[in-house]
């Protein structure tokens, strides 16, 4: 491993060689993303051990070390209930981080949200119709149909408003997201209710029936979508250069914007698919990152907004597991409240302009 | 305009009262309202199921209608209607709070309305403060968002005491979606003497609103008060929502519609709020046939129907003001 300085802007940078490849890391800001790391990593022991059977932490921290000190009945909940629930919530939280970063990057406008211009309801009418007309499909090929549905509602809302970047596109996305929810709420209405309740719960978002046999397909996804959004990140960031000087200098503007609108709605089809419809964590995380550790590198806005994204989701889930025992709100709920004020604060900041 | 609209009216109430899971002809609709008889079936339909939800759906999309035109009038701005600015889900939140609260309340009668517009007009003054701040002023974009911003804040606030509350749930299941098979025809007579007072109101507003589309500065020198002309048509357009979704729960997009729909044929105000009146029933009354029919032997929800109107004039009215 070698460092040095150039005269390129890369002061605070560290540059790492591993064989051919070489890749830089911010010494500060990564120090601030694994202390938000560890942040998520001792919220989620707090969480395991909180609800309606409580689990002092030692006995949490014994599981690891293979010397059990759980009851079997302790060992039941913490493994099959609460374990998939949480490491759920960090993956779906991430994966809704980096899709809203990506949408934000893509179109270049920070309302930009998957949930708000329509793609997620996209995703949820499609992998909706799936699950009521072929029950049997499997589980892994439900995100990648949603994508479709999601990648349809996207090209609907760019034919329309002719542009990404400004607010028409936006409010057309918005219309649009009526729309579909109104088509949604007849698909269920056109079911008998104790069919609908189910999937009712489905499409607000909830965590409650997280089970360990999503996990591989959520996880590979979020790792395969956040990688290519990692290796595009470069170009996105030349593209907020503007269209014109990013091509001047040499990046593939159609590719760059293809593997972001592709990644972005994957990662929301594949949380869809898994949790349901959960709204403003895409809005929200991107921007709570940028407060923290700065615009300065996309790379870094995308790893800090996952990982927001994953506290986010994770806290809001574990606010409405326990806070009303033995009721459990849904975490869609929870981030309403928290999103809202969020997004009044952005419109604030951008009064004058919007 | 104002005869095509009340013809309208007519064939599309007739046409209400003659479909649905049984077909009644125009001449038992006719011998029922001669003289009815408690003994026929026919005439028992449509005393007690298709003539109040009529009645509801009348004086429902009438209020929705006045109350978009207010909004649109008052703000000079298209999208004004009370589902997007927050008016509709302020007042549910209201109600379901007035339900759920051991507060004493009976919300019966007059109250229901009453705490539905109170609802509804806090909502609203938050999203207009909001909207109206900055350089730019209340833009298009600021007004949805702060609007949907709220609207979501209240809602998630409403499902929160549903899902914590079975017996507030179980009262307001049906009314919250917006849908006027659960319509509460006591309401509609209890709200008649607001809606005379908000239709006065109304009456007023309208002579200055034409001044005011041309500007605030225009229209005081043109001597209209105008705060107070704002204050009275923002209480006005509250009560005509309160009172909509005091009846039918929270159904959104009419508000949008008629009003542009109707000043395309009258630009004058003045005219526009019987025109509005009358549109916002026809239209209401249709979309609740649709909901009624579309999927026998189900019926869908009257806000559905309408939301199905309703977001594609949206997006179109989008794409024509933002170039």
């Amino acid at each position: 491993m070698t460092s040095q300085t150039n005269n390129y802007s890369t002061a605070g940078y560290k540059l790492f060689q591993v064989g051919q490849f070489e890749f830089r890391l911010h010494a500060a800001r990564s120090i601030i993303l694994s202390g938000l790391g560890l942040v998520l990593v001792c919220l989620g022991v707090f969480s395991l051990g909180l609800g309606s059977q409580d689990i002092a932490p030692g006995d949490i921290f014994s599981l690891l070390t293979g010397g059990t000190t759980l009851s079997p009945s302790d060992h039941a909940i913490l493994v099959e209930l609460r374990l998939p629930r949480l490491v759920l919530a960090i993956i779906c939280g991430a994966m809704l981080g980096l899709s809203g970063a990506a949408m934000q990057s893509l179109t270049r406008n920070g309302l930009a949200d998957p949930g708000l211009l329509g793609v997620r309801e996209g995703c949820i009418l499609v992998i909706l119709f799936l699950t009521l007309t072929i029950p049997a499909m499997p589980m892994a090929l439900r995100p990648i149909l949603g994508t479709i549905g999601g990648l349809a509602v996207a090209a609907a809302t760019v034919s329309i408003a002719r542009s990404t970047s400004n607010l028409r596109f936006v409010l057309i996305g918005i219309g649009i997201s009526w729309l579909l929810s109104a088509v949604i709420a007849m698909v269920l209405v056109s079911l008998d209710s104790s069919d609908a309740q189910p999937l009712l719960l489905w499409i607000t978002g909830s965590l409650s029936s997280a089970t360990w046999n999503v996990v591989p397909v959520a996880f590979s996804l979020l790792m395969f979508n956040g990688l290519l959004l990692l290796l595009a990140s470069r170009s996105s960031e030349i593209l907020s250069l503007g269209a014109q000087s990013a091509i001047g200098l040499g990046v593939n503007l159609r590719r760059t914007s293809i593997i972001q609108l592709v990644a972005a709605t994957m990662l929301s089809a594949t949380c869809v698919s898994t949790i349901g419809g959960v709204g403003f964590i895409g809005l929200i995380a991107p921007h709570m990152t940028k407060l923290v550790i700065g615009n300065n590198s996309h790379a870094s806005v995308l790893t800090g907004s996952a990982v927001f994204g994953g506290l986010l989701l994770l806290g809001a889930d574990t606010i409405g597991r326990v806070s009303f025992l033995p009721l459990q709100l849904p975490a869609g709920i929870i981030l309403a409240a928290i999103g809202v004020p969020v997004l009044l604060m952005l419109l604030w900041k951008r009064r004058d302009e919007l | 305009m104002t005869l095509v609209l009340v013809a309208m009216l007519i064939i599309a109430a007739l046409l209400y009262m003659m479909s649905g899971p049984r077909l009644i002809t125009p001449m038992t609709i006719l011998s029922a309202s001669g003289a009815l008889d408690p003994h026929n079936f026919d005439h028992r339909i449509i005393e007690t199921i298709r003539l109040p939800r009529l009645l509801a759906a009348m004086t429902t999309g009438a209020c929705l209608g006045l109350s978009g035109l207010l909004l649109q009038g008052l703000l000079r701005n298209p999208l004004g209607e009370p589902h997007i600015l927050g008016l509709n889900a302020g007042a549910t939140l209201a109600v379901i709070l007035a339900t759920a609260l051991p507060l004493g309340i009976p919300l019966d009668g007059m109250a229901r309305p009453v705490i539905a517009a109170c609802g509804g007009g806090i909502v609203f003054l938050a999203t207009i403060v909001f909207a109206s701040a900055g350089k730019t002023g209340m833009t298009l974009l600021k007004v949805t968002f702060c609007g949907i911003a709220f609207s979501a804040l209240a809602s998630a606030l409403s499902s929160a005491i549903l899902i914590l509350d079975d017996d507030t749930l179980d009262k307001v299941r049906l009314w919250m979606v917006g849908d006027l098979s659960a319509a509460r025809i006591d309401t509609v007579g209890a709200s008649l003497g607001l809606l005379g007072l908000a239709l006065g109101a109304a009456f007023y507003v309208s002579t200055c609103l034409n001044a005011l589309a041309l500007g605030d500065d225009v229209a005081t020198s043109l001597g209209v008060p105008v705060r107070k002309v704002r204050f009275i048509g923002i209480v006005a357009a509250a009560l005509f929502s309160g009172i909509a979704v005091a009846i039918a729960g929270p159904i959104g997009f009419v508000g949008l519609i008629v009003p542009n729909l109707v000043r395309r044929f009258a630009p004058d105000y003045r005219a526009s709020v019987v025109l509005s009146a009358l549109c916002g029933a026809v239209l209401l009354v249709l979309a609740d046939l649709a909901a009624r029919l579309i999927m026998l032997p189900h019926e869908i929800p009257t806000g559905l129907a309408t939301a199905f109107i309703g977001a594609p004039v949206f997006i179109v009215l989008v794409a024509r003001a933002i170039r």
